[in-house]
């Protein structure tokens, strides 16, 4: 598995651009990033090409191969959700350059930038110890961007985001510290060696999930999103939503399938499925609650990453085919989640700087003047209701087949409810802003490439639905081999 | 009080599990610190002491990451430190005792630090900890109401504070330029390339902790120290 040193570009351009941003002066830091996309595109595509050509790329960092040093590897997998960094980043990055905000935000720059380079890093490395620290970075990244703002709403929802933050990662590293213990490495293929049932290996499981669940906002560990995410600038709000927190969803996930061997692993998975099923009732149930627009959102958030964790009881200790259907249908909806949600917050801040008030209430007659805006808020509400043909609905419906492949009808319940309730607060936003009244007669135009960047993502989650098979076939080899090991 | 009993039984659950965690641990087949000695030995790691090669050798991507979350921090103190702009900067003591002191005792931290970043290679010591003492030379004198001219400047400040991740990432690019992974130095150059970044981390490092302690806001319910300066000029 050679010509893996191009992975490494993956690291390097976002850390280098977050260098430049720091060293350049504040109003360039915005069209100073667009011009660094490209590069980064530009590092994306041999590494593509080369997987396409010959399968999953490894480079062993600095020369030294685990156990004694760190491998980036590229599989499918990752370099999958690469390409979903790339595009959500891209999109939202032109939204916040052509903010004409007069507010000075040059700082997020460099922490989107640091923001970027520790998803990658995250998304590609094969050590425990290494995603840690990607997991630190892209925390402390994560929440100074929530705490741009500076009001002191935004201070106290960072503040809260940061101590969730810290608490999963101290949870994660215990777990590190143990598997370390119990294996003498670090690196994720040797813990794979481990036996499941092991003590030490289940205690640092349990741990490390509970703090991965802590940080993906897992019902009821939830309750630091809704206002880090909803009062957050609307582009960083996107970032957020759409990748952050799929960040430790992606490391559970690995560590479940490289350590899964073990018979309480059903038990466990059962119950991670019960609070995922939470999570989509509470979410749906409070998105439909709010009263402001952006809080609606992240709410919703909260709700459809309940739909990740049914991945756990659908995989674990089910039949073949259940397992590669819940395997698709979770990493599609992730992708259709990601794009939704991204295109749904940058819709949202749009149709909030047009009308000028963050309340859903006075959305009034916005229909008629920021039809395009809508539009993308709508076509986004498609796929997160599960509409054919969106990607949220190809998603549920993968999903559904796998629960009743694996005769676990009672997730049926989950997926078609939680459907209906974000019908339910999805239709609510257009309700109001349909609505024909008196209320405002000024509206404030969004610039024209902050309502394509929405709308192009809004449409992407749309056409994910029809064109996900190349996508799904593009992740699958490896890692479901793994899979089907386990589920046997 | 039902939160104070929740707490205190998830500690014990934790705490339980924790220990039989540890008590009831399988042998590791592998031992690292084995594998690191044998690398290490014949000098190809470019560096004798093995913490200073697990940090800049075998897993010098971690060391990496963890001096841009440092940057990070400084970035988002600079950030809120722009969005809540507060009054005259209070800090400082103008007492000729403290002065004398600091006279005194600066020269050595200098030497302290200079020799904790070159015993990095041999034995323990390296970037970080020189970093750490050169950041606290920083502190003592901000404390002793001395200015440095640089430090007084932005834009030095800031290229000083992001020096240390520019040469770390540069040095690891031109072995990936010839096709070997990144960060891959050289065996011959190795032991040079990593004193050059550990001096550059040892600066960032200390720019960037005493970063953190001059942006943290003055705190505006100790009045035990009156601004001296001020008194005086007036």
């Amino acid at each position: 598995m050679s010509g893996g040193e191009a992975l490494s570009w993956l690291l390097v351009v976002p850390l280098l651009a977050a260098i430049a941003t720091l060293l350049a002066p504040g109003r360039w830091r915005g069209w100073g990033s667009l011009a660094a996309l490209p590069l980064l595109w530009l590092a994306f595509t041999p590494v593509l090409a080369a997987f396409l050509h010959q399968g999953t790329l490894t480079t062993p960092l600095g020369g030294w191969s685990p156990p004694l040093g760190i491998a980036l590897i590229g599989d499918g997998l990752a370099l999958g959700l690469v390409g979903l960094t790339l595009g959500v980043f891209s999109l939202c990055a032109l939204f916040a350059a052509a903010d004409p905000d007069p507010e000075d935000h040059s700082h997020l720059w460099p922490l989107a930038w640091f923001l970027i380079a520790a998803l990658n890093g995250i998304w590609l490395s094969g050590d425990v110890f290494n995603l840690y620290v990607g997991l630190e970075l892209l925390g402390l990244a994560a929440v100074g961007l929530v705490a741009l703002k500076g009001s002191a709403e935004a201070l106290a929802a960072a503040m809260r985001y940061l101590l969730a933050a810290l608490l999963g990662s101290l949870a994660y590293l215990i777990g590190v510290a143990l598997l370390y213990a119990a294996a003498g490495s670090l690196a994720l293929a040797d813990l794979a060696q481990l036996d499941g049932g092991d003590t030490t290996v289940r205690v640092a499981l349990a741990l490390m999930a509970v703090g991965l669940m802590l940080k993906t906002a897992l019902f009821p560990l939830h309750g630091w999103l809704p206002a880090a995410h909803g009062g957050a600038l609307p582009a960083v709000s996107a970032l957020l939503s759409a990748l952050v927190v799929k960040a430790s969803f992606i490391i559970l996930l690995r560590l479940w399938l490289a350590l899964d061997a073990d018979p309480l692993a059903v038990v466990a998975a059962q119950a991670i499925g019960l609070l995922g099923a939470g999570a989509v009732f509470w979410g749906g149930w409070m998105a439909w609650r709010q009263a402001r627009l952006k809080y609606l959102v992240a709410y919703s958030t909260v709700a459809q990453i309940g739909y990740l964790f049914l991945f756990f009881p659908l995989i674990t200790g089910t039949g073949t085919d259940a397992a590669r259907l819940a395997w698709d249908g979770t990493l599609l909806m992730l992708f259709a989640h990601a794009l939704a949600k991204a295109g749904m917050f940058l819709a949202a801040g749009n149709l909030v700087r047009a009308v000028g008030s963050a309340q859903i209430a006075d959305l009034a007659g916005v229909g008629r003047f920021r039809p395009l805006s809508l539009l993308s808020f709508g076509i986004a509400g498609v796929s997160i209701m599960g509409l054919p043909p969106s990607g949220g609905f190809t998603a549920k419906w993968l999903l559904l087949q796998s629960a009743l492949a694996s005769g676990q009808w009672p997730w049926l319940i989950v997926l078609m409810g939680g459907g209906l309730l974000s019908a339910v607060y999805v239709f609510k936003v257009l309700r109001h802003a349909f609505v024909e009244g008196p209320t405002r007669d000024t509206f404030r135009s969004p610039p024209t490439a902050a309502e394509l960047a929405a709308l192009t993502l809004a449409l992407s989650s749309l056409v994910l639905g029809v064109a996900a098979h190349g996508l799904l076939a593009l992740m699958r080899p490896d890692a479901l081999s793994a899979v089907l090991e386990g589920a046997g | 009080m039902s939160r104070v009993i929740v707490a205190a039984i998830a500690s014990l659950i934790i705490t339980i599990a924790l220990a039989l965690a540890v008590l009831e641990r399988p042998t590791p087949t592998l031992s690292l610190p084995n594998l690191a000695s044998t690398a290490i030995t014949p000098g190809e790691a470019g560096v004798l002491h093995p913490i200073t090669a697990v940090l800049l050798e075998f897993r010098s991507i971690d060391t990496l990451l963890e001096i841009a979350v440092l940057l990070v921090a400084v970035v988002v103190a600079l950030a809120l430190r722009e969005a809540q702009p507060d009054g005259a900067d209070r800090m400082g003591l103008d007492n000729p005792l403290l002065h004398a002191v600091v006279k005194l005792l600066l020269p050595l931290m200098l030497l302290v630090a200079a020799y904790l970043l070159w015993a990095g290679s041999t034995r323990p010591g390296g970037a970080f900890q020189a970093g750490a003492v050169l950041a606290g030379c920083g502190v003592l004198l901000r404390l002793a109401g001395t200015s440095l001219h640089g430090l007084e400047r932005p834009r030095w400040l800031q290229g000083g504070r992001v020096l240390g991740l520019l040469v770390f990432v540069s040095v690891g690019i031109p072995p990936m330029l010839a096709g070997r992974a990144f960060l891959d130095y050289p065996a011959d150059l190795a032991g040079g390339l990593i004193l050059l970044i550990e001096a550059a981390l040892t600066l960032s490092i200390a720019l960037a902790l005493l970063s953190l302690f001059r942006l943290a806001p003055p705190q505006s319910d100790s009045p035990a120290f009156p601004d001296r300066r001020k008194r005086r000029r007036a």
